[in-house]
């Protein structure tokens, strides 16, 4: 549930804040300078701000796109990243945003126009190639639709530049507004999951694995291109069974030919980020199971993650075809 | 433990009185009333005066795994009746102009506002803020030692165009005392939260009984402080781990034996 709603004075009259506050009436207001002033703040307690989030409406200034990190991405050659909001609506343990800012609260960023001019900066400078644009690194990308209405700015947006391509990363349901549009094989959506048993135990607030099956489905039919991230898979004494029913819970929907790619990776995260995490939830199991530290990074020990990955490549590649497949590529 | 921080006495009196609180005699920097896990001390009036009072309290007490602070008092209004209590939702000092924003958590069951810390009193109202003479002093202080989840201003309407009530202590008393009962569903949702960070600490007579099984080097103590917590946090009793870690002769035995336990525990999520 949202708390309240923070906006920088300057942009209170944009049509897009305007059209947010309307939305969010019923919430208390208060006007700030910049975002930064509550969002930055050191004496903030994460865990306790994400019971109950507030909303900030803000413009961003600068770094709008910005090159994506090393091994991100489905191997292209021109990977960039963008977000037009920052922090999630879903609570999932394992995420590296819990690390990521002092605060939980939701940034939305509303100068969109900005985001699109830097879009067709970096498609015009690397004309004639395809470039990756990814959504969804610092936030989901449509858990927020309804308030945002992203898809309704930013896919016209890559669908009218021939050599970008974007991936809209997301947990969510939220595809009404996609269904609304003319579908653009150059948009990606792709849909995250873990198995059943990381699900109920991890993934606080995200929608049931059945729900989000459902609105793959709905995207595909409606001929949408989809992606699907199997990003982390998370280690417990009853992952092989669980990730089995898994995939039969989502190929029994999803026709496995109609997928543009598939990714998958074990659970880690930066050293800094798992030491954050782990501070803010000490009782959490997941940050109490064996790990080693191998070049900042914190992760299975190597048998394990080699074993968790060669087992679910394996019973993944009884559903899809070997070409869509793109395994998480972060060691070394 | 939650500390209530206010100017004056006759701020302070209704929670005394409600809380049934009772005066310290060990204390002569302020006044100080105690209760069952909760203080309230007298600051005296202006925004250094209440950051002193936060700093001393803060520091007499840094053994609390966490405290929870509010800052109750009066303010004045250029636009509410006089008896409208507000949770402030950013302080701003009139002086330097440094803004603070106190985070709410839980449903407020108070309206929220922002307020002005003037350095003297002034009746020049705005409409769009309260004016009171401590807050920023007291934000500045408080979030040195607890998080802005953990930091509340609760402030009450003595004063607007119309009517000047603050100079009147018992009108003070009587304005505070007449919302006391949402003060103090306010407190409690904060004690609450506050309950949720204390709870995930590690206890210093626990943790003192565990350091006293071996000698640990600081890296040592700080892979068990990870582990201990993450124990205590489950469904196992320190008196059953201490048993299972009876018998171990070096500090790196017992923490080898207390991460096998975490692994097992943490095995099914």
């Amino acid at each position: 549930m949202v708390s309240s709603v923070y906006i920088e004075s300057e942009i209170r009259d944009h049509p897009r804040a305007r059209k947010l506050l309307e939305r969010l009436r019923n919430l208390p207001v208060v006007e700030i300078e910049h975002y930064g002033e509550v969002f930055n703040p050191r004496a903030q307690n994460f865990r306790l701000q994400k019971k109950n989030p507030a909303i900030i409406i803000a413009r961003k200034n600068d770094g709008h796109v910005l090159a994506a990190p090393k091994g991100y991405g489905l191997g292209g050659k021109h990977n960039y990243y963008f977000s037009h909001m920052l922090n999630c609506i879903y609570d999932c343990r394992y995420c590296f945003l819990q690390g990521m800012y002092q605060s939980a609260h939701q940034i939305l960023f509303i100068n969109y126009e900005d985001f699109g001019e830097r879009i067709k900066q970096l498609a015009a400078r690397h004309q004639g190639e395809t470039v990756w644009f990814y959504s969804g690194y610092d936030c989901d990308s449509l858990a927020n639709e309804p308030m945002t209405e992203f898809t309704d700015y930013f896919i016209p947006l890559v669908a009218s530049i021939d050599n970008a391509w974007m991936e809209l990363r997301t947990k969510s349901t939220q595809v009404r507004s996609m269904l609304k549009l003319q579908p653009c094989e150059r948009v990606v959506t792709a849909f995250s999951f873990t198995d059943p048993v990381s699900h109920s135990k991890l993934e606080h607030g995200v929608p049931s694995i059945a729900k989000r099956v459902d609105a793959m489905r709905r995207l595909i039919d409606a001929g949408w291109t989809i992606g699907l991230r199997f990003d982390p898979v998370v280690y417990h004494q009853d992952y092989q069974a669980a990730f089995v029913n898994l995939l039969d819970e989502i190929f029994t929907t999803v026709d496995p030919q109609k997928l543009h790619s598939v990714s998958l990776g074990s659970f880690r995260l930066t050293r800094d980020h798992f030491r954050k995490v782990a501070r803010l939830y000490p009782e959490e199991p997941l940050f109490a199971q064996k790990m080693d530290l191998d070049n900042g990074i914190i992760s299975y020990p190597q048998e394990r993650e080699r074993e968790m990955v060669e087992y679910c490549e394996a019973q993944l590649m009884k559903h899809i075809p070997h070409q869509t497949y793109h395994p998480c590529e972060w060691h070394g | 433990m939650l500390i209530w921080v206010a100017a004056l006495h006759c701020e302070a009196k209704p929670v005394i009185d409600y809380y049934r609180l009772k005066k310290s005699h060990d204390d002569s920097a302020f006044d100080l009333y105690r209760g069952d896990d909760m203080l309230c001390i007298i600051s005296g009036v202006g925004k250094i005066a209440s950051a002193a009072a936060c700093a001393w309290i803060a520091a007499r007490y840094d053994h609390e795994a966490s405290i929870a602070w509010i800052n109750l008092g009066v303010a004045g209004s250029g636009q509410h009746a006089i008896g409208a209590a507000f949770s402030l939702n950013q302080v701003i000092d009139a002086d330097s102009g440094q803004r603070h924003y106190p985070v709410s958590c839980t449903s407020s069951v108070l309206p929220g506002s922002a307020c002005l810390t003037l350095s003297q009193p002034s009746e020049d109202y705005r409409e769009d803020t309260l004016f009171d003479m401590e807050a920023s002093g007291f934000m500045y202080s408080t979030l040195r030692f607890s998080s802005a989840e953990l930091t509340q201003c609760i402030k009450i309407v003595s004063d607007n165009r119309e009517h000047k009530t603050g100079k009147n202590r018992q009108q003070v008393s009587d304005l505070i005392h007449q919302n006391i009962e949402t003060i103090n569903q306010q407190a409690n949702d904060l004690i609450a939260l506050n309950n949720e960070v204390a709870g995930l600490a590690v206890t210093p007579e626990s943790w003192q009984q565990l350091i006293a099984l071996a000698h640990f080097s600081q890296t040592q103590k700080n892979r068990l402080r990870v582990l201990w917590r993450y124990l205590m946090n489950r469904d196992t009793s320190a008196e059953t781990v201490l048993q299972k870690i009876s018998g171990c002769s070096s500090a790196a035995t017992i923490i080898s034996t207390l991460e096998l336990l975490s692994y097992q525990d943490s095995e099914g999520l």
